[in-house]
């Protein structure tokens, strides 16, 4: 039998830069990858397309009285109907690649060959980023262009992406999307459990803010400002569980603040903990 | 060249390596040898730092792992076979390990080739034996050409065949230069493939020699089984100075200190008649369950029929 080491193979300093090229093909050569990517474009186009015949009339709620159930949303809202949904979804994704190693133990061969670990975690983000970027866009323009096209072909009022605030709402979309992708992601790595970070991912994104703001008083509504669904509602416009009074900008700015702290949340806890 | 300077680790109360100092030299294959829960495993997850001692250190040609340029390149390592994303194809997964320095789909395909996983590499590895995981496991340790190669009980899993490989593969690895540790918790397995014995036990060292002094030292080498009907006549022709011998039942004995052909030798010097001779390993077994005796961890409980 012929063994091993024939011809030297020439090896190069482990990098950041390679690290992601290595996690890009972790990504790439999973099919659950494509096939989450692909529900998450159906979801929004799906429910997009839905909603906006439901407003023109022309398919109704079987179970409601009739009149177009999305009157009130506005084309925008209409459009963006499968938000919500997806954004629990890519949380779900996150989870997935923040955890599964965990759960084959294939983080050992990640650790080893990336020792300086906080490259785990940002190459894994970056490769994420990779494809929820694209994935995001064509979800969210495609629902917006799709409804736009069933609102406007029946007569519907329709909106512009010229029109003041409508192509930042759509941006503001794929935005958060790919926030929730990574957040999932960190608390994956932080939890060390799909389920645990999918739980976590749906109790703070979904049932924490709709419990909070019904339960506490008024005063805590500033605090409530600072959760992550209520700080995207701010540049999404799109009636995010939560509500927002927060400025597009300061929105911006408070859900960046979550990535990044829980981003080196979990790169310290990569350092400290053992594999 | 692995050193490991009183290299420690507790799991909260659990001391699972307790200061182990060793060097495990390049060259020669050294065979890391204890009873389960020995403390094998975390020794070498702490070489790779995949967990932090919690005191002593270890160094992998002379740096921590951690530090290391390309570590792919430095160490490979098989820790844990299963330890695989079962979703990916074996190539996949080779590449993304390669990925991390700079390896592509050339050296990816000749290390399949040489662990014999070719014409299975397109499918997912959970569709994968056992025994084509700890192949696949083998070509990732193998993949940068590492100096240093960690085996933690390679041989699971195998059979013949594959045993017999891996036993070649090391051989070629070492009579290359490079270092290679592979642990297990048979003697069997080690006394065919080690060099060098490194035996502990309760996550201390217990033995670190050369395979031969481990047999010298541990009850006077291996023995000589002889059966003989004049085994009465034989037996003081054989006695001299470092030589025992056992009696087991009649016609038959046992015999340290002197090889098979000596005993025949002397024998047919004198006209006598041997049905048998048969050189024994057993001691070496022997040897190293005495060595570990006390420091077996869980000893096996035998259930008596009610
Ligand atoms: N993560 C862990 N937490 C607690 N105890 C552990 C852990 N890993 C190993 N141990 C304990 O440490 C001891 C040594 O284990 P290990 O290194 O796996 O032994 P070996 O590989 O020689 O069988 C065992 O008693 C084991 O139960
Ligand atoms: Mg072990």
């Amino acid at each position: 039998m012929t063994i091993a080491l024939e011809r030297p193979v020439s090896t190069h300093a482990q990098s950041l830069a390679r690290g992601i090229h290595s996690e890009w093909i972790k990504v790439r050569t999973l099919r659950s990858t494509w096939i989450g990517l692909a529900t998450v474009v159906v979801i929004m186009i799906g429910f997009g397309a839905l909603a906006a015949a439901m407003a023109t009339g022309s398919v109704t709620d079987p179970g409601g009285d009739g009149g177009p159930p999305f009157a009130g949303a506005g084309p925008l809202g209409t459009a963006l109907s499968g938000a919500n949904l997806a954004v629990l979804l890519v949380g779900v994704l996150g989870s997935l690649a923040g955890a599964r190693e965990y759960g084959s133990r294939m983080i050992t061969a990640t650790v080893t060959t990336m020792p300086r670990r906080w490259q785990v975690i940002v190459a894994k983000s970056a490769a994420l980023a990779a494809v929820m970027i694209p994935t995001a866009v064509i979800a969210v323009m495609g629902a917006y262009g799709v409804a736009m096209g069933i609102l406007g072909a029946n007569g519907n009022a329709t909106v512009a992406l010229t029109d003041d605030g409508v192509l930042s709402s759509l941006l503001g979309m794929v935005g958060y999307l790919v926030a929730v992708a990574v957040l999932g992601l960190c608390l994956g790595s932080l939890l060390r459990s799909v389920a645990g970070s999918i739980g976590t991912v749906v109790g703070g994104l979904l049932i924490v803010p709709a419990l909070a703001s019904a339960l506490l008083p008024d005063s805590w509504d500033k605090v409530l400002q600072l959760l992550p669904s209520s700080a995207a509602a701010s540049f999404t416009e799109v009636g995010m569980a939560g509500g927002s009074t927060l400025s597009a900008g300061a929105g911006a700015a408070v859900l960046i603040g979550w990535v990044v702290a829980l981003m080196a949340g979990a790169v310290v806890a990569i350092h400290r903990r053992d594999v | 060249m692995i050193e490991l300077e009183r290299l420690t680790k507790k799991y909260g109360a659990k001391t699972a390596v307790d200061g182990i100092s060793a060097t495990i030299k390049p060259g020669i294959i050294t065979g890391f040898l204890g009873p389960n829960g020995a403390g094998k495993s975390t020794t070498m997850r702490m070489i790779v730092g995949l967990d932090r001692p919690t005191s002593g250190t270890a160094l992998v040609n002379g740096n921590r792992y951690a530090a290391t340029r390309a570590p792919l390149a430095e160490v490979g390592a098989l820790l844990d076979a299963k330890a695989v994303d079962g979703g990916r194809s074996a190539r996949n997964h080779l590449l993304a390990l390669g990925a991390t320095v700079g390896i592509g789909k050339r050296r990816v395909e000749d290390v399949l080739a040489s662990v014999g996983l070719t014409d299975v590499a397109h499918r997912p590895a959970k569709s994968f034996s056992l025994g084509m995981g700890q192949r696949l496991g083998i070509a990732a340790a193998l993949l940068a050409e590492p100096d240093v190669l960690l085996l933690d009980e390679p041989v699971n899993g195998l059979d013949i065949d594959g045993i017999q490989w891996i036993r070649e593969l090391l051989g070629e690895l070492a009579a290359d230069g490079r270092t290679v540790l592979l642990s297990s918790h048979l003697m069997t397995e080690m006394q065919l493939v080690a060099d060098h014995l490194i035996v502990i036990g309760q996550g201390r060292i217990l033995a670190d020699s050369s395979i031969q002094d481990f047999i010298e030292e541990s009850g006077g080498g291996s023995a000589v089984v002889v059966v003989s009907p004049d085994a009465g006549l034989l037996a003081p022709l054989l006695a001299g100075d470092g030589v025992t011998l056992t009696t087991r039942e009649p016609g038959r004995f046992e015999v340290r200190g002197r090889t098979a052909p000596e005993i025949g030798d002397i024998a047919s010097g004198h006209s006598l008649r041997i049905h048998e001779l048969t050189p024994t390993q057993a001691s070496l077994e022997t040897a190293y369950l005495q060595l570990t005796q006390d420091s077996v961890e869980y000893a096996g409980t035998t259930r008596k029929a009610a």
